[in-house]
């Protein structure tokens, strides 16, 4: 499966090993962002803080997953598994607000 | 010492090594998948209620101590931090570093825990929970503000919010604009402690793998072939992590921000 | 091997087969800490046989209680509350505790290691962990429905379960939330097992439908399930705590209760379904001497249910006050689902067809399954469609469409599963004629049981109600009749197979003549299931070349009478 052709028993190789100081960046983006979502909110951005924070979240989820996570290492199922539960509660989300955001005439 | 511990590594079960780590990742992925899908219940039932009732949801939250969930929020991240270098260490076989990653995320970790129970203290002292405590606060305070103007600087002794509450609707029919329903705010404080809450419980939990985790350090029993263990805590814990990044924002920075605690 | 030898105590020669190790999995060590501690993921599987047994008994006498209650149309032996009680702890058990483990717990657990050629799951402690979990979860369930019991229904609506209900919600709702840890360990642990475990040659496109059919249902269990957990928990916090999630006294919304319910609980009953239909995959080939229809539709249809199924759950919720845009979008997506089953269907009954079928035990329950299931599906139509919801919704019209796929459809499929697989997992074969025989009672009772719930769903008789107008009264005698004759059917197979354990004759290793790689391991398996890397050669279905998934030759298929009677293999296999 894995096109290195090392000995089983060994440990890992080293470009298996994360580099530290790519480790250590992802770590002060993260937190950077965490900051400019305190001081964006009390920037007070009106009807767009929400969709603001809500991707500065995800920018910085999407940067724990890859990095720290190792979906960087483009192992197919893994990252299916990744993908696929964000598609569910995409569906989940998308289908309840079909109801909840329609109700103006009242139901059945 | 690495035949002994390489021939305990691999299980009865498995054929290989690659084939064990492979497995054991695959597994706490898939684990981590019913972790989203867990706390999306809360999300999408937040979100319902958010859209429901924003001028409540706005109020509420902006009576959270917000510096708490900041400082938590660096104590999280840097954790996260100190995981991923934890698995490094335990890949180059170095113990000394792998112990001191571990044991400072386990730090950061209680650290967390440590203001959340400080922060929920500070909530409770100030009667800011759903239920008797929350109706008996905003009781005494629309009492109090029937009877004394706004200005007056003494509340007394009633909560800051529940006077807050009490002018803002005094006066005020229910189904006028701008009257906020006590109910609904505290509609919000359920889904700020069980959502805390829970989140809390899932630390608690990494916390107890972190430990296990130091144990078998300690007994020398993580080789540079045995990583996976590490990385597999590493996955759980950064998931907890990111769940509190979506989460802060939506429980103390809604609104429009512009009024502090 | 060439040789027949006859053995005094039996009554026709024993054809010569691999003699059985003297250690197999049953005997590899006695006493209760020997089954309580293992890790084997057979021994687990007989685990959860006996208590899934167990619960079925339970749920099965409140059925019979609610059924006799029904007799009289002021209800014959129970109180309303008492009734009210009894409805629930069936609906209770007989899902959590029956039919959602039922077959990826026994069979999954048991088999999809052996059927990929792998010595345990991916993770042994975590199976073992599971059935603990589920025990716990099992105890607080059982105790909350005979201490008092529940009154809710199993759905447990809010505002009534949490604010005014004054029975034993909180331990029930708590129950349910901790087997589903257990759902999800199973789940997670099957579907690790399939991606990394396959012996050599084992090809997804190789593996035997039932594979698929447990991966797509524990693709279910893991994506759905956690959503059902948290909602139990905030239905507790709000019961305990006193506060108002979906109370709409305080704002809550009662509906969003059941989106978060129903979300997990629709597609719970394709983790029911799907299991079976992957057996149903197995026996009809064996038993039709036949490879399967459309391998890749059939494989893919589970896939497609696993998927679709998370889309239709708002059907539940039509009349309840959801908006006329949301249930329409539902009642297209419902209809949708509707689909991969049927290609299931049409491809089981093109394997049928020009087959060498014979009709054992474990076929009469699939063919049974075939009629029943697709009755089953077919009225889950008329109950997808807006117009006809409306009056069909909360009627015994529903209670025999759900009745139809799940006893009919899922039970039957369970006790087809057992009774193929017995004489691999015990070692026995049981008496051929009394199988059939309880197929045939089954399948009647079954029958007289739930039509007439159509009819009186039909004419508006509504659903847990325990009182009727005088003029339903012949269907629902008519229902409890075939309810009695179901119940005797239940019970023979607890007789017949408890007596071949001590008395059925020694069960050879591939009685059937079944091309899974399960059948290469004898009758008990072995501890660590083969003795050897088992290299797959070919595909699962391939009766017509007569080899199994080893390239071997198949030994005599089974005849029209019991194998093992009247046939000697003179060195064939």
């Amino acid at each position: 499966m894995d096109a290195h052709d090392h000995k089983i028993e060994d440990p890992p190789t080293l470009h298996d090993v994360d580099n530290p100081a790519k480790v250590f960046t992802v770590y002060l983006v993260v937190l950077g962002l965490a900051l400019a979502n305190i001081f964006l909110f009390k920037a007070g951005l009106g009807p767009i803080t929400l969709p603001v924070q809500m991707g500065i979240a995800t920018v910085q989820a999407a940067l724990v997953a890859w990095y720290w996570m190792h979906l960087r290492r483009k192992d197919t199922i893994i990252t299916l598994t990744a993908v696929t539960s964000l598609f569910f509660v995409f569906i989940f989300y998308v289908l309840v607000l079909s109801d909840v955001l329609t109700r103006t005439g009242g139901g059945l | 010492m690495s035949a002994s511990t390489h021939s305990s590594v691999l299980k009865h079960h498995f054929d290989n090594l690659e084939q064990q780590h492979s497995a054991e990742k695959l597994g706490m992925w898939m684990f981590l998948v019913t972790e989203v899908l867990f706390f999306s219940g809360l999300f999408v039932a937040y979100t319902v209620y958010r859209h429901f009732y924003p001028a409540e949801f706005a109020f509420a939250s902006s009576h959270l101590v917000l510096w708490i969930a900041g400082v938590n929020t660096a104590l999280l991240i840097t954790s996260s931090l100190t995981m991923t270098l934890a698995i490094r260490a335990a890949q180059l076989g170095k113990r000394s570093d792998l112990m001191r990653w571990l044991v400072v995320s386990f730090a950061l970790g209680a650290g967390f825990m440590g203001f959340k129970a400080f922060e929920y203290y500070t909530d409770i002292h100030e009667q800011f929970v759903p239920g008797s405590m929350f109706q008996t606060e905003y009781a005494r305070a629309v009492e109090h503000v029937a009877h004394h103007s706004a200005a007056a600087g003494d509340h007394g002794g009633i909560q800051h919010w529940a006077i807050e509450l009490a002018e803002n609707n005094k006066g005020k029919d229910p189904n006028s604009e701008g009257y906020i329903f006590p109910e609904r705010v505290q509609l919000f404080l359920c889904f700020y402690y069980i959502m805390t809450g829970i989140h809390g419980i899932h630390i608690i939990a990494g916390l107890g793998c972190i430990v296990w985790l130091m144990l078998l350090t300690k007994c020398d029993k993580i080789p540079p072939q045995r990583y996976a263990t590490v990385e597999i805590v590493s996955l759980y814990w950064h998931l907890v992590d990111m769940i509190w990044l979506f989460l802060m924002p939506l429980l103390y920075l809604v609104g429009t921000g512009v009024k502090g605690h | 091997m060439s040789t027949a030898y006859a053995e005094p105590q039996t009554i026709a020669p024993v054809p010569p087969e691999p003699e059985a190790p003297p250690r197999n999995y049953l005997n590899n060590g006695y006493g209760i800490l020997s089954w309580l501690l293992t890790v084997d993921h057979k021994r687990i599987g007989i685990l959860y046989l006996v208590s899934l047994t167990a619960f079925f008994t339970v749920g099965g006498i409140a059925a019979g209680l609610v059924r006799l209650n029904l007799l009289s149309p002021d209800g014959a032996i129970l109180t309303e509350d008492q009734y009210n009680r009894m409805f629930t702890a069936h609906g209770v058990v007989m899902l959590f505790l029956f039919l959602i483990p039922s077959i990826p717990a026994v069979m999954g657990n048991f088999f999809i290691p052996m059927m990929i050629g792998a010595k345990d799951l991916a993770f042994p402690k975590l199976n073992l962990a599971s059935w603990y979990v589920f025990m716990i979860g099992a105890g607080f369930m059982v105790w909350a429905v005979l201490a008092g019991g529940i009154d809710t229904g199993w759905t447990l609506y809010p505002p009534y379960s949490s604010r005014f209900s004054h029975t034993n919600v909180t331990p029930g709702a708590f129950g349910a939330f901790i087997t589903g840890f257990s759902s999800i360990m199973t789940g997670l642990n099957i579907m690790a097992t399939i991606h990394k475990m396959r012996a050599p040659g084992m090809t997804w496109g190789r593996m035997p439908l039932f594979c698929w059919a447990l991966y797509a249902t524990s693709f279910i269990q893991l994506l759905g399930t956690p959503v059902v957990a948290i909602t139990l928990v905030l239905l507790m916090v709000e019961r305990v705590a006193g506060v108002g999630v979906f109370d709409p006294a305080m704002g809550g919304d009662p509906l969003l209760f059941q989106h978060l319910f129903w979300f997990y609980s629709h597609p719970a009953v394709y983790i029911m379904i799907v299991p079976g239909m992957g057996v149903i995959s197995e026996i009809i080939t064996c038993f039709s001497r036949k490879n399967i229809f459309g391998y890749k539709a059939v494989a893919w249809s589970s896939v497609g249910i696993a998927v679709v199924g998370f889309l239709v759950w708002s059907h539940h919720m039509f009349v309840a006050g959801i908006s006329y845009y949301s249930a329409l979008l539902f009642s297209f997506l419902t209809m949708l689902v509707a689909v991969p089953s049927a290609i299931k269907v049409f491809n089981w009954t093109a394997t049928l067809y020009r087959g060498s079928i014979t009709f054992q035990a474990p076929m009469l329950f699939t063919l049974a399954f075939l009629v029943l299931f697709t009755v089953g599906g077919v009225t889950g139509l008329f109950l997808a469609t807006l117009g006809t919801d409306i009056h069909l919704h909360d009627t015994y019209f529903v209670v025999a469409h759900f009745h139809f796929v799940m006893v009919g459809g899922m039970v039957l499929a369970y006790m087809a599963a057992i009774h193929f697989w017995w004489p691999k997992m015990t070692g026995r074969m049981y008496s051929d004629f009394w199988s059939r025989a309880s197929a045939t009672v089954i399948f009647v009772g079954f029958f007289l049981t739930f039509v007439p719930q159509f009819v009186l769903g039909y004419h508006g008789m509504p659903r847990r109600y325990p009182n009727y107008p005088a003029e339903f009264q012949v269907y629902n005698i008519l229902s409890t009749a075939g309810a009695s004759i179901l119940g005797l059917g239940y019970l023979m197979p607890g007789i017949y197979l408890t007596l071949s354990l001590f008395f059925g004759e020694k069960a050879p290793a591939n009685p059937w003549s079944a091309t899974g790689l399960e059948w290469a391991s004898p009758s008990p398996p072995h501890v660590f299931n083969f003795e050897f890397v088992p290299v797959v050669k070919c595909g699962p279905y391939e009766y017509s070349l007569n080899v199994d998934q080893l390239g071997r030759t198949l030994p005599e298929p089974p005849g029209p009478m019991a194998p093992n009677t009247l046939k000697e293999t003179n060195g064939v296999g």
